[in-house]
């Protein structure tokens, strides 16, 4: 403090001689403001503490000065305050602008691999739904095989055999007796089996074709095939096939598979052929040739 | 480092009034090194985007290291230190200031981009259809 007292004493002898001054007390106001608004501001605290801590021994010395009337020291410590004071603010300002910046990298990045990730997300999403338009397209496609095969298997234990004309059953003679036309009760399972795939598929039509032995005659045999025929149709009318889809013909004893001259032979030859038509409701040919 | 010179210059201020009171208004070297600090400071500050930035700053810190060399080669050591003193903090200031710009232009800039990257993942966000 002695000392402090002797080198104002000493600077105000200087001053006196060297250097005219402002008015010491306004500088001080200043100083004083400037200080105070530095301290005020929370940047300056959390980023400049130095700079104020300077800011404040100048005003200190200012203050000093000031308690002994040295005008010359009161102004230049005041200057060097405030100055230092507007310094430790704009160094505050600066540092809390980078700062911000720094932080604001931060979360700028974090929108960034959040905005990546939703877009590799929606990428997979596009993915899963173009695959699952593929998966549905090959199940509609394993359903439509499915379809197929079950057909066929269907078909395959109605004992239908394939033929120009379509898939064809024949219902052998044992179906009926012997010069009558009325479906023996040992008819009916087979004859359901026809009348259900028909039921499950009501696109495709049918045929139905009666022929006999050579035995008779030819108009016996014709009105009989034709009354046979027309028996498998009225049984496959009652288990709900509509009528509209059945075709009937009497062939007699045209058409043959068998020889006539022996009891095997014209068994197999007493019969009725069941063609069932394709599956897009084309109609059935009539028996032609061989 | 600049504000432990300066501190050393203040120091070194009133050790020179102490001088000076007792060998009156004679040029010693110890103002010759205040100046020369002051000088270094102007230079970093005009190094430092201070003229375009901070220019009425820049202009004062210049004014008073001329003042300063002025007051040296007139033998007026104390008024060259203070002028010398004066020239340092306002060679701070201008380079100070200059920063606080960049940093507030830098940090303004930013936000604008961050606003744009804002409504940009907004928008991405919502749904196509």
């Amino acid at each position: 403090m002695k000392t402090k007292l002797l080198t104002g004493m000493g600077m105000a002898l200087i001053l006196g001689a060297c250097v005219s001054m402002p008015q010491p007390n306004a500088a001080l106001e200043n100083a004083r403001i400037a200080v105070q608004a530095a301290e005020a501001d929370p940047n300056v605290n959390k980023y400049a503490a130095l700079d104020l801590d300077v800011a404040r021994k100048d005003l200190s010395n200012a203050e000093n000065a000031s308690l002994h009337h040295l005008d010359a020291e009161i102004a230049q410590s005041a200057y060097l305050a405030t100055q230092n004071a507007r310094l430790a603010q704009a160094h505050a300002a600066a540092k809390a602008d980078d700062a911000r910046v720094a932080a604001g990298q931060v979360e700028r990045d974090q929108i960034m691999l959040a905005a990546r990730t939703r877009e590799a997300d929606n990428a997979k999403l596009a993915a899963a739904n173009s695959k699952q338009v593929a998966d549905s397209a090959l199940s509609q496609r394993d359903q439509a095989n499915e379809e197929t095969a079950r057909v066929q298997a269907e078909l395959d234990a109605l004992k239908a055999t394939p033929t120009p004309r379509g898939m064809v059953l024949t219902l052998g003679d044992v179906l009926f007796d012997t010069g009558r036309a009325e479906l023996k009760s040992g008819a009916s399972r087979k004859v359901d089996q026809l009348a259900q795939f028909l039921v499950e598929h009501p696109d495709r039509r049918v045929q139905i074709d009666g022929f006999t032995d050579s035995v008779g005659t030819d108009s016996y045999n014709e009105d009989l095939s034709q009354r046979r025929a027309n028996a498998v149709r009225d049984a496959l009318i009652a288990r709900g096939v509509d009528s509209s889809r059945i075709g009937t013909e009497g062939y007699g004893k045209s058409y043959p598979v068998a020889t006539n001259s022996d009891s095997g032979g014209r068994q197999l030859n007493r019969r009725v052929e069941v063609v069932i038509g394709g599956n897009n409701g084309t109609p059935i040919s009539p028996r032609s040739g061989f | 480092m600049l504000m432990g010179l300066s501190n050393v210059a203040k120091g070194a201020s009133l050790f020179t009034a102490i001088a000076l009171s007792l060998g009156g208004c004679a040029t010693t070297p110890i103002s010759n090194e205040q100046i020369a600090v002051a000088k270094s400071s102007v230079q970093r500050a005009e190094q430092n985007g201070a003229p375009e930035l901070a220019p009425v700053e820049m202009s004062t810190a210049r004014q008073e290291l001329a003042s300063a060399e002025k007051a040296a080669a007139d033998h007026e050591a104390l008024s060259a230190t203070q002028w010398a003193e004066k020239a340092n903090v306002d060679a701070q200031l201008a380079e100070a200031t200059a920063q606080e710009r960049r940093a507030h232009k830098a940090a303004t800039e930013f936000d604008a981009s961050m606003a744009t990257l804002r409504q940009e993942t907004q928008r991405s966000s919502q749904p196509n259809q």
